[in-house]
């Protein structure tokens, strides 16, 4: 039998002040840096257009860039896209955006017309045309917005009808850290957000939920055993035996992950990074987030112990009193 | 449950699966040689969304630049079976026109390789209205009220030096084209110093740039100088100084005189003696004097008022114009017309003429539609796209293969087996419920490809507990599998809410995301618990108490 990390006894929770100031470390150069750059969002938020392009020879960029500007396409972003034949073409600038509110293929009309004639008819193809008007823009970003708030929301009932709301708190905080870390990766990585980077997104917060909920899940089976050792052992335990599970499954989800991220192609990239990097956020916050946070919550708020152990999910203010026989028979 | 049904019930939804998948024979509109066909085509009945099969998704909203638009939903319901007729003509197989909201259409039209062209046949506002020329010269009348209206204004008008020597040097044939006379021969005498010196606006900025075409109520504007004299007119005081009662359009067309390109100004009654309601049927058509042409036919009362007002108006001059733009040259009327006309194309072609003809058959847009949002993706893209994502998947599956192998030995290979399961249940899923397939749901179903082994990770991890405590191969799967449940149902719900509200919230392509997470975690929970634990049982029974090992 072949066995990774297995019956091991490492007290996790000991170095989460070091873990936290690390994350906390790197979610503020994350969102401080926003002061000096906003984030890199999509067409499909700003309204815009963006047209990928694929070239016969490699072309020069400043030749593209030249020939915008003279067309009147001023500070479109151009990007090689995976091979140097192919470049994607962004203009969004607030102003053209409301200019071409007559329609937003006007813009990428002239940007083809305008390469063709100098890079000749036959030398490049336009293989992909987005152009998105400044109401679907702001519509798509509420979306969005309202996508994440309302899956935190629905994540926090599910939790809350099926653990309690020590547990279910906890869970959602550290959830929230992955969603702040997230984006400062995405903003560190000068990273595109699009509709694509917003589901993968929800999907990280799933899957870090989901390693949480593990974790969490023989929490609540180790206290139900009634061992004598405090919450803080009892949580360092559960990690432990839930090491070898959370080892092979990072595993195979890295696995399908890193073969998006090499070989899906460069519209499928982003996706793939925020997958990658919210796997290890994912099981970072499980450790160093959920786990403190939870003890914290116990300190505050302690839960009683035996059978009346059900009622304190719903008794919050009640249990406030309830303090010292709480601790009294721990 | 006893092991027989549990195998049946795996077989059958294996059987369910195959048949889902099955390629069948669907009658399809296909392209052949360029022309779209009714045929049979036998493929995987797997829907491909627009970005891995290529074509074009419009959103269309109500243009309010041009006025206000009162009942917008309204509206768009009109609208919406006009584009949809339209979109029907057009030729695309499995189109899709909808409302989308209270204010929006969309469409999406697969395949298609000339986006430009189907964008113009949705957004053309297809307003037909014959409207006799100006014979009372009212323009001629107005000239001096509008120069002196633009004396002294200031209008930055930019005149470009090459439009400068252009004007001096075609003047000649200009004039001897036309015969103008002394009057006009001294517009442009006016014209070109005016342009020379660079002035605008200064003594008979309006005139000047006016010369009187070859009929009544005809006017040539130089190419160059079509932007300023739109400039003018789009002036509230130079609108209210029109002559009432007439509305002034331009031509679709240029017009090549003496090596220069000029534009017709048309001088109309405002009013049009019959509008393009009465329509019936166009048909495109190639006359060999006349180039392309669209032919129309009108009902039995807009033939009847159509006989009248030509009637009316025999040895004038009637301008077909479409969209505020008069088509070809306006003809002379020269007997009551009747139930049949034509509109030239004026060397457009026959693209052009069969466009035309499509959109006066299907109707006019009872309010003009801007463009809010436009895809379109090349085909080739998506087919790479389609590659790559088959490339990654597999590359995903083996790895998947390697770690479970070689961790879990024999319980892994059970797991394994169940993950070809797996993806043959997730794919009829989405095939039996027509979901859309999209890159993003392609990257999904990659991804849940290493999340789909997770539960039996847990289980086995489990089920290695309950060996180490001691107990029989037996009763540590049945442990193993009761102990690992509830972690996997919290798990998988709380994933499976999150893809709930990104179907909900999201559009196209996240949607196609949505649904294969969606599918992807119920199929999971089928194999990872109910397939491994049947082939645990199958195992155990093979012979009864041998198994005292397990290799996990």
């Amino acid at each position: 039998m072949l066995r990774i990390l297995h019956d091991t006894n490492y007290d996790f929770i000991r170095w989460w002040k070091v873990m936290a100031a690390i994350t906390i470390a790197f979610i503020v150069l994350g969102l401080g840096s926003l002061a000096i750059k906003p984030l890199n969002l999509s067409i499909e938020f700003t309204g815009g257009t963006l047209m990928q392009l694929e070239f016969t020879q490699p072309p020069d960029v400043g030749v593209i860039r030249s020939t915008l500007d003279a067309a009147g396409v001023h500070g479109a972003e151009i990007q090689q896209f995976g091979t140097n034949r192919e470049f994607t073409v962004r203009a969004q600038e607030a102003a053209q955006v409301a200019a071409q509110s007559q329609g937003a293929e006007s813009i990428a009309t002239t940007i083809a017309r305008v390469l063709k004639q100098k890079f000749g008819e036959n030398n490049l193809r336009v293989v992909r045309t987005e152009g998105v008007g400044p109401r679907v823009g702001e519509e798509l970003k509420r979306g969005a917005i309202i996508a994440i708030l309302l899956s935190f929301l629905i994540t926090l009932v599910y939790l809350s009808i099926r653990f309690e709301w020590r547990f279910a708190t906890a869970a959602v905080i550290a959830t929230s850290h992955d969603v702040f870390t997230t984006i400062a990766f995405l903003k560190l990585m000068h990273l595109e957000i699009s509709l694509t980077v917003v589901a993968g997104l929800l999907t990280v917060l799933g899957y870090s939920l989901n390693d949480t909920i593990i974790i969490f899940d023989r929490v609540r089976e180790n206290l139900r055993k009634g061992r004598k050792e405090t919450l803080y052992e009892t949580l360092n335990r559960s990690i432990n035996e839930t090491l070898p599970r959370s080892i092979l499954t990072h595993a195979t989800v890295l696995a399908a992950t890193l073969s998006l991220l090499f070989f899906a192609g460069e519209v499928i990239r982003p996706f793939a990074w925020v997958m990658a990097f919210g796997i290890i956020t994912g099981t970072f916050s499980s450790i160093y987030v959920a786990a403190p946070v939870l003890l914290w919550i116990e300190r505050k708020w302690p839960r009683q112990t035996g059978s009346r152990q059900k009622t304190s999910s719903t008794a919050t203010p009640t249990s406030q009193t309830r303090r010292s026989t709480a601790t009294a028979t721990r | 449950m006893s092991l027989k049904w549990r195998i049946a019930i795996i077989l059958g939804l294996v059987a369910a699966s195959f048949w889902t998948l099955f390629p069948r024979t669907v009658v399809e509109r296909v392209k052949r040689n360029g022309e779209f066909v009714y045929d049979t085509v036998r493929r995987v009945p797997l829907k491909r969304g627009l970005d891995l099969q290529g074509g074009m998704h419009l959103a269309l909203e109500v243009d309010e630049s041009k006025g206000a638009v009162a009942d917008k939903s309204k509206a768009i319901d009109n609208a919406l079976k006009v584009v949809r007729n339209r979109i029907d003509e057009f030729g695309v197989s499995e189109p899709l026109v909808q409302k989308a909201g209270n204010d929006r259409i969309i469409v999406e039209l697969p395949g298609i390789d000339d986006p430009q062209r189907a964008q113009d046949v949705v957004q053309k506002s297809a307003f037909l209205e014959f409207q006799i020329t100006d014979e009372t010269q009212a323009l001629e009348k107005s000239l001096p009220r509008l120069d002196a209206l633009l004396k002294g204004k200031a209008v930055a008008v930019a005149v470009a030096p090459g439009a400068k020597k252009d004007t001096s040097t075609s003047n000649a044939g200009l004039q001897s084209l036309f015969t103008a006379d002394t009057s006009k021969k001294t517009d442009s005498t006016k014209a070109d110093s005016a342009a020379a010196g660079g002035t605008v606006g200064g003594p008979g900025a309006f005139s000047k740039l006016v010369q009187q075409g070859r009929m009544p109520g005809e006017y040539y504007v130089a190419n160059t100088d079509v932007g300023t004299v739109t400039q003018y007119l789009a002036m509230p005081e130079v609108a209210a100084a029109m002559p009432p009662g007439k509305v002034l359009r331009w031509s679709s067309d240029t017009v090549s005189l003496g090596g220069r390109i000029y534009r017709a100004l048309y001088v109309l009654d405002a009013k049009p003696i019959i509008t393009g309601e009465y329509l019936t049927d166009a048909k495109p058509n190639t006359s060999p004097t006349e180039g392309n042409l669209v032919q129309f036919t009108m009902n039995n009362e807009g033939a009847r008022r159509f006989r009248t007002e030509t009637g009316r108006h025999i040895k004038d001059y009637m301008a077909i114009v479409l969209d505020q733009r008069v088509m070809g040259q306006p003809p002379i009327i020269q007997s009551a017309i009747g139930a049949n006309g034509q509109i030239t194309m004026g060397g457009k072609d026959l693209q052009a003429a069969q466009d035309l003809a499509l959109v006066l058959r299907a109707g006019s847009l009872p309010v003009p539609l801007k463009v809010a949002d436009v895809r379109v993706i090349g085909a080739s893209l998506g087919q790479d796209s389609i590659h790559k994502s088959i490339v990654a998947g597999s590359i995903a599956v083996a790895l998947v293969v390697i770690i479970m192998l070689g961790y879990y030995r024999f319980s892994g290979a059970l797991a394994v087996a169940a993950l070809v399961l797996y993806i043959l249940y997730t794919l009829a899923a989405l095939a039996g419920f027509q979901a859309v397939l999209t890159l993003p749901g392609l990257a999904g179903f990659v991804l849940s490809i290493g999340i789909a082994v997770d539960a039996n990770v847990l289980i086995f991890e489990r089920i290695r507990e309950e060996l180490a405590h001691g107990k029989t191969v037996r009763t540590a799967i049945d442990e193993g599998f009761r102990h690992a449940m509830s972690a996997i149902v919290d798990s998988n719900v709380s994933t499976a809410l999150t893809a709930a509200v990104l179907y909900q919230y999201g559009t196209g392509p996240v949607r196609g995301f949505a649904v294969t997470l969606l599918a992807g975690i119920a199929a999971s929970m089928i194999t990872s618990i109910f397939v491994v634990r049947t082939f645990y049982m199958i195992w155990l029974n093979r012979s009864r108490d041998a198994q005292t090992t397990l290799s996990i």
